[in-house]
């Protein structure tokens, strides 16, 4: 899959098993998408997110547990509340909120992941026609 | 504490239009307990401006650090130089250390981060209200430790307005009518006969209305 622009996914440890570059091999995700695996998403922190966006980023999302499956108890959930906060930074540096977003995720299940990449793959497709079409 | 919230960052970004090296300087007093000001908003603040200034197709060098305090000359005494080598200090304490960098620091340029808003308690993790005014005639052994000045929207200092409904303010019924709290409270400790007692006109000089305010204890100074 030719990817549009970078992704990164930062990915509780509990959540996905399956490394990027064997779904990338697959063909399940873009090229160039990052996997950074966390301990546990409550361990991503505000900073971190808009960062990737700085470091070249053009779209990211955090993959965590199921809310009321979290193997820290509350780790996702703080995760979700510090994604919320980030869209709005985004927003204030107009930037759209949709290139950020938190999905829950059974414990080893990496279907979550590739859907949300491609979702993700597809807004940054939808933001550049959307640019062509304004030039 | 003080409290304090981030500005929007496009009037962050606006206020370091020119700037090519910024320091972000945090302070851990009262701004990093309240979440707006501390090392991981300086953190924040930091990532934000990068992506800000990437956008623009600026390139502006940003370096991050924490004092203590801003309010206390001793820890400033670093930034005297080093605050030089920057375009712009971008302070995340609240007014007071913006304040104090420009009276105390010739040559450094400091725009504020935070918008000052007032003194406050921590409700719960991240929510915080007004509690006190600061303004230098405390009432509160009259009114069962319940300010009226802060608390009240009027600020009215013997009962409360007409406005009140079920307790509750008429600017919103989200606010307690603190005449009313102040009510319940005196009577719970059998002292509500203290009601009748008419506080005098006030006298607001001692709350900023007769110019900056200063405190001196003569024992401590050097």
């Amino acid at each position: 899959m030719a990817a549009m622009g970078r992704i990164v996914a930062f990915c509780c440890n509990y959540v996905t098993s399956v490394p990027a570059e064997a779904l990338q091999e697959a063909g399940l995700v873009p090229e160039g998408m990052e996997i950074r695996r966390l301990p546990c998403t409550g361990k991503l922190e505000i900073d971190q997110i808009i960062g990737a966006f700085a470091d070249g980023a053009e779209a990211v999302f955090v993959a965590g547990c199921k809310i009321d499956k979290c193997h820290n108890a509350s780790g996702s959930h703080r995760a979700a509340k510090r994604v919320k906060y980030a869209k709005k930074i985004l927003e204030e540096l107009s930037i759209s909120p949709d290139l950020l977003e938190m999905i829950f995720v059974e414990r080893g299940e990496a279907g979550p992941v590739v859907e949300m990449a491609q979702v993700m793959q597809e807004r940054l497709e939808a933001r550049d026609a959307s640019k062509e079409t304004a030039t | 504490m003080i409290i304090a919230e981030r500005k929007p960052m496009p009037e962050i970004l606006g206020m370091l239009q020119g700037a090519r090296k910024v320091l972000i300087l945090g302070c851990r007093g009262c701004v990093a307990i309240c979440s707006a000001g501390g090392d991981k908003e300086v953190g924040v603040i930091s990532a934000a401006l990068r992506l800000g200034f990437k956008k623009a197709g600026q390139e502006v060098e940003i370096h991050e650090e924490t004092f203590v305090r801003q309010c206390d000359p001793e820890y400033l005494e670093p930034l005297k130089d080093k605050g030089k080598e920057y375009d712009a200090v971008l302070s995340t304490a609240c007014g007071v250390g913006v304040n104090f960098i420009a009276d105390r620091c010739p040559g450094v340029k400091v725009f504020p981060a935070l918008d000052t808003s007032f003194y406050g308690a921590n409700l719960s993790s991240g929510e915080w209200k007004e509690m006190c005014a600061g303004c230098g005639a405390c009432v509160l052994h009259l009114t069962g430790g319940l300010c009226p000045v802060a608390r009240c929207a009027k600020s009215l200092s013997n009962g409360p307005c007409g406005g009140s409904v079920g307790g509750r303010c008429e600017i919103d019924p989200d606010v307690q009518c603190v005449w009313h709290m102040i009510y319940e409270k005196l009577q719970e400790q059998d002292r509500v006969a203290q009601m009748e007692e008419i506080m005098p006109v006030r006298d607001w000089r001692s709350a900023g209305h007769g110019g900056p305010r200063r405190r001196v204890r003569e024992d401590l100074l050097p």
